[in-house]
């Protein structure tokens, strides 16, 4: 990492980090389907995507929620499950939209960031949920608080591909 | 907030009379997305609406999995279900189902002996489609019916390659289970599904066998995810003015939603605290890791809770 400059109150983000994989699914409890490109749309979410603002069919159907439109991971977690708890989460498992590496998503609570040529806002940590352990059949949710990922509300939309970067602004 | 979707909502995209009473239903997601995986020989609930909910295996096996397959055999003296879906049920009609549960542990290498009566055979026609889509030929199927068989055409590879033994009974003896089972009786799996008296009969014929070498199927009742081992208590709703009794099996969070009481759950594991309600008679069982010791004095996380006395009163 570059120099942190520690004498400002406002510490600058420094990192850099790139897009992984991409995937949606247009309702509850289907598999989620692996995209090279997602059209992210400001206000709303991602096109196609069950949490896409005015059609929801996720989880929840009938809670339209502004923070939730587009959903990120960490690769590393995927990584760490795999290292400390020997299991094989895959990227179209976790049922967010983006996989990023080397992005620290626990950090951008309340931050504005560059997510290829859109810009989002994260909203706030996801949280797990009891029912992907039933789903995948795989005891994940334990070892996935803290770690399930950010939810983001789209400031500016655009078109989002695998190998984008992703940046602070 | 809103209610969590409970369920998978699929369309029905084919309805085939097959004869002998036995109608088969194809059930598709509206888009052809793919459906939830399972597991060979596993089982789906369907709800029928009106509170009509029937518990069906799929006759299809994993890799095919943009559609749920199921074969429903009307029983005139049932609980109407059966009738439900005979008369019903049409294509392009929704209906929801549940996640796939259950399924048979097959034995990869050894053998697999299957013993099927009627339209029993709709989980063992799921693992003989996944053994064959493997190219594995380590199984054999007995089955009884009475007349002509139904859903044949799903298995036909398997027919014409001499590993399924049909028996129908209205014309030849019954197979002797026990002499089916005596030959495998040292390694290998042995499943049934079946009318009671053959599930009766089997159990007898393999009762010395090791638990994980047999499966007898019976439909798997949901999992239950905060399982308590606390006996049951009473259950009141102070705003509602509504009274049950809370039992292991179905749980705090299951009886207020029988209840049709609408507690916001997201996490459903005691991390997010979407659940948090207030109580006032108790003492209740806090299971979560979301409140401070202070907040439990009033405050109950309800999908890992439950109560230590005979009776939980909620502010609902
Ligand atoms: S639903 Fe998350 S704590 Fe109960």
């Amino acid at each position: 990492m570059d120099a942190i400059a520690i004498d400002e109150p406002e510490v600058t983000m420094s990192w850099q980090g790139v897009v992984r994989f991409l995937h949606k699914t247009p309702r509850a409890f289907l598999p989620m389907r692996s995209f090279p490109s997602l059209e992210l749309v400001a206000g709303r979410g991602i096109e196609g995507d069950r949490y896409f603002v005015g059609q929801e069919t996720g989880f929840y159907s009938h809670k339209p929620e502004e923070g939730r439109q587009v959903t990120l991971f960490e690769m590393e977690t995927l990584e760490a499950l795999q290292r400390d708890h020997k299991i094989e989460l895959l990227p179209e498992e976790h049922r967010r939209n983006v996989t990023v590496e080397g992005v620290p998503l626990n950090h951008l609570v309340g931050r504005r960031f560059r997510l290829g040529e859109a810009i989002v806002e994260a909203t706030r940590l996801s949280t797990p949920c009891r029912h992907i352990e039933e789903i995948l059949g795989k005891a994940v949710f334990d070892p996935l608080i803290n770690r399930s990922g950010l939810n983001c509300k789209i400031i500016a939309g655009g078109t989002l591909q695998v190998g984008d970067a992703v940046r602070p602004i | 907030m809103a209610k969590a979707i409970k369920t998978v909502s699929t369309v029905v995209s084919k309805v085939e009379d097959l004869g002998n009473d036995t109608k088969r239903f194809t059930l598709v997601d509206q888009d052809d997305w793919e459906l939830p995986p399972f597991r060979p020989g596993a089982h789906i609930d369907v709800h029928l609406g009106n509170g009509l909910v029937r518990t069906y295996s799929l006759c299809n096996e994993p890799d095919d999995d943009r559609r749920y397959v199921i074969a429903v055999k009307r029983e005139p003296e049932g609980r109407g279900g059966s009738n439900f879906m005979h008369n019903h049920v049409e294509v392009g009609q929704p209906i929801s189902v549940s996640l796939p549960r259950g399924g048979i542990a097959l034995d990869q290498v050894g053998s697999n002996v299957f013993l099927a009566g009627g339209i029993g055979v709709t989980p063992f026609i799921s693992a003989i489609r996944h053994l064959e889509r493997r190219g594995r030929s380590n199984y054999v199927l007995h089955w009884t019916s009475r007349g002509r068989p139904v859903l044949t055409d799903m298995i036909a590879p398997a027919i014409e390659a001499g590993r399924v033994r049909l028996y129908d009974t209205n014309a030849q003896a019954k197979p002797v289970i026990a002499a089916i089972f005596e030959e495998f009786a040292g390694s290998g799996l042995a499943a049934c599904c079946g009318p009671a008296a053959m599930l009766k009969t089997f159990g007898d014929a393999v009762s010395a066998w090791p638990e994980e070498r047999k499966h007898i199927e019976m439909f798997t009742p949901p999992k239950v995810i905060a399982r308590s081992d606390v006996p049951p208590y009473e259950l009141y709703l102070s705003a509602s003015n509504k009274l049950a009794t809370v039992t292991p099996d179905v749980g705090l969070l299951g009886t207020l939603d029988a209840l049709g009481v609408d507690v916001p759950v997201s996490c459903g594991g005691g991390i997010c605290g979407a659940c948090r309600t207030r109580w006032t008679e108790g003492p209740p069982i806090h299971r979560d890791r979301v409140l401070s010791p202070a907040e439990r004095q009033n405050e109950l996380i309800v999908c890992v809770g439950d109560c230590a006395g005979q009776r939980l009163v909620l502010d609902l």
